[in-house]
């Protein structure tokens, strides 16, 4: 078994370099690590889908990325941004002012609950033409551009500007933010289960939109969800989130037919389909950990079916197996994965 | 429009309502004001010779309905003069009840202006500031002031003030509204004067009043401090100033004002008891007279008025308070205002 402790993921370009990044928060009970040193290469212009069951710390993960982990939470570590001209940016060295003009203008973000993004006070359109001046932007080309989008987005502009957030559907809001979170032309989205309070109807066509709105300009996105069959779909790579750090990473595809984890494996297998609407989904069995406690060596181990002394005592670093280097995953046993923990999907889309 | 309609017609049946109740009201109390015009003229006109049409000449004189009339008439005639703004006249002043309310209003409305907005400044401000420094000693020890004060009522302040400023230690006029040797211009000394004579009236309503006020914005602010789009707008980059004005502070302020105008026809209420303590010479203060010599028409009109204008404020909170906040521009939410 070769053991790589090459964290690249194969990524040629990367946007994003990501290394030993932990956010803890003080807690009378002691220090709760919610995301605990991760290392991750996102590549220009890719959509990376990010995946973990609920409190794993993928809205951590998200906020890392802009630097905007909510009060008290501390980030540590290196996150490097190379925008496509001019220097790299240590994001976490960056005075106050500066991560201000980052936000938004290079890396933007849309949020977990569309729904209460907007000021309920404020019409649509105030939002746009207050985040244009605040980045001291051309408000009417900016406005152009605004409402370019919105058409894009198969919304009517001039309706939705004037309207007040409670006056549109969730579907619309979701879309006026998308519209919003593009409008300072941003090189990298975070979407951070932009799409969870929506029906399935309109999150199949939200993501389609992502899709053509990402290519048309180059976007590097990070969609996060807990929801598998959502990215399958719509990612070129993903990441597995399993206790405040990742577990898995490699080109989509692979992950999906020919996972290296025992938990990515649970978690499909979960799903009997990747069409099959989350409802439908059965939960892996056994507890998420604790951030103040998580478990010593590797994280899976009281969960994992293949877990033994060695697993217990030594947290593994990822590898490959004897698999691509591209795809990797922490686990000590990746070669026997497959035959330990089968995987039972029949069809897997990611066309 | 629908709403509009109905809400006007509902607050014209309160003051219609409130019209014909008072005038039954007064009907039934013994010595009502037919036995006091009797009165009068007996005392005037020595003891046996009543004459029914001079008897009827005086009480459409004092007050707007004839006594030979049958009661449905008296009833009309009574209403229909109110409505055209001919109150009667007062017994015990033998002016007009018009002409003393137009005289006396001025004061209350003068008191009530200025405690009104210096409850609401400095709740408003005093609230927000608890907000943003929520659980520290700053904020534990103004809630626990604000809920202290918020439960003193204003006429008790009124009398304490009375008693330890006005009496014990005579640092501010115990009754009037202006000292008696000063002609009414717009002279430094007349308008410090009226200021002074105001100062304790304006504190126990202030001072009893903010508390709530505070309280009420505390909670509303720390509520609009947690939202999501509060966040959304610093990762937008808008500065926190503007945050705390255009989102938290607006946010905030907005469900205060239908809180504002009731609370202003709460003090029209209030000016009674507190005129009476501070002899202060508004509305209120004419109305207890009224009340305690028997003055029918006088009592009769100023408590319309006070009616009126109380009735007026909740409607005009109501109808405005949908162009002020578009949170709440649809009639089946703004039903539950
Ligand atoms: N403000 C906070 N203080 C302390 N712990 C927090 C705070 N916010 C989140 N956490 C903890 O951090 C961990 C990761 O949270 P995170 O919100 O990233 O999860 P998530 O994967 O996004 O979950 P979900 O799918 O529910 O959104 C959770 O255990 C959560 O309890
Ligand atoms: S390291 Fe051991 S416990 Fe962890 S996933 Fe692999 S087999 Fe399971
Ligand atoms: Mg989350």
């Amino acid at each position: 078994m070769q053991t790589t402790n090459d964290v690249t993921f194969g990524v040629t370009d990367p946007i994003f370099e990501i290394r030993n990044a932990s956010v803890t928060f003080d807690m009378e009970r002691g220090t709760s690590r919610v995301m605990d040193s991760v290392d991750m290469n996102i590549q220009r212009g890719e959509i990376l889908g990010v995946v973990g069951e609920s409190g794993s710390g993928k809205s951590m993960f998200a906020s890392a990325l802009l630097d905007a982990i909510p009060d008290p939470g501390q980030l540590s570590g290196e996150i490097t941004f190379r925008p496509e001209s001019g220097e790299e940016i240590e994001l976490l060295q960056q005075s106050e002012s500066e991560i201000k003009q980052i936000r938004w203008e290079e890396i933007a973000m849309v949020f977990q609950g569309a729904m209460s993004s907007f000021n309920p006070t404020m019409t649509i359109g105030d939002h746009f033409e207050e985040t244009l001046d605040v980045h001291g932007y051309d408000v009417d080309d900016g406005m152009e551009r605004g409402r370019d989008l919105l058409s894009e987005l198969y919304l009517e502009p001039e309706q939705v500007l004037h309207s007040y957030p409670h006056e549109l559907s969730g579907g619309m809001q979701q879309r006026a933010l998308l519209a919003m979170s593009l409008l300072l032309d941003p090189e990298v989205l975070v979407m951070d289960e932009p799409t969870a309070a929506l029906d399935l109807l309109m999150q199949r066509s939200i993501i389609e939109l992502i899709r053509k709105i990402g290519q048309q300009r180059d976007l590097t996105i990070v969609f996060i969800t807990h929801d598998l069959p959502l990215v399958a779909n719509l990612a070129d790579r993903l990441g597995v989130l399993y206790a405040f750090e990742f577990v898995e990473v490699g080109p989509a595809n692979d992950v999906l037919t020919g996972s290296k984890h025992p938990y990515t494996r649970a978690l499909l297998n979960s799903t009997p389909n990747l069409h099959t609407p989350r409802e439908e989904m059965r939960p892996i069995e056994g507890k998420s950990p604790d951030p103040v406690s998580v478990p010593d060596g590797c994280t899976y181990h009281p969960r994992c079916p293949m877990s033994d002394d060695n697993c217990v005592a030594a947290d593994p670093p990822f590898q490959a197996g004897s698999g691509a280097t591209d795809h990797q995953a922490k686990c000590h046993y990746i070669d026997d994965v497959n035959e330990a923990v089968p995987l039972n999907l029949r069809e897997v889309h990611n066309e | 429009m629908r709403y509009f309609v109905k809400r006007v017609g509902q607050s014209l049946l309160t003051i219609v309502s409130v019209v014909v109740f008072t005038f039954v009201m007064i009907r039934q109390m013994p010595g009502g004001p037919l036995a006091y015009i009797r009165a009068q003229v007996m005392q005037s006109r020595g003891a046996d010779s009543i004459d029914m049409a001079e008897l009827s000449k005086l009480s459409v004189d004092y007050m707007n309905y004839s006594v030979n009339d049958p009661i449905h008439v008296q009833l009309f005639n009574y209403t229909a003069q109110i409505l055209q703004g001919d109150l009667g006249r007062s017994f015990n002043y033998g002016e007009p009840v018009g002409e003393i309310i137009l005289k006396s209003a001025p004061w209350t409305i003068f008191l009530l202006t200025i405690s009104i907005i210096l409850t609401f400044a400095i709740g408003i401000l005093l609230g927000a500031v608890m907000a943003y420094q929520e659980g520290e000693r700053f904020d534990t020890a103004w809630t626990g002031v604000s809920m202290f004060l918020n439960s003193v009522p204003y006429f008790v302040a009124a009398l304490l003030f009375v008693y330890v400023f006005a009496i014990q230690l005579s640092w501010f006029p115990a009754s009037g509204n202006v000292a008696s040797n000063l002609d009414s211009a717009l002279t430094p000394q007349y308008v410090s004067s009226v200021l002074y004579h105001a100062t304790l009236p304006i504190a126990s309503l202030v001072l009893t009043g903010f508390g709530g006020i505070a309280l009420g914005m505390r909670g509303n602010a720390i509520k609009e401090i947690g939202e999501e789009y509060i966040r959304v707008a610093h990762l937008r980059g808008v500065p926190g100033r503007r945050i705390a004005i255009r989102y938290v502070g607006r946010n905030a302020v907005l469900p205060l004002y239908t809180q504002f105008m009731i609370s202003v026809g709460f003090m029209f209420g209030g000016s009674v008891i507190l005129e009476q303590i501070f002899a202060y010479p508004g509305l209120g203060y004419y109305l207890l007279e009224g009340i305690n010599a028997r003055d029918y028409p006088l009592m009769m009109g100023i408590f319309i008025v006070i009616t009126v204008a109380v009735v007026a404020c909740i409607l005009f909170a109501d109808l405005t308070y949908g162009m002020i906040d578009p949170r709440v521009s649809d009639e089946a939410s703004r039903e539950a205002y």
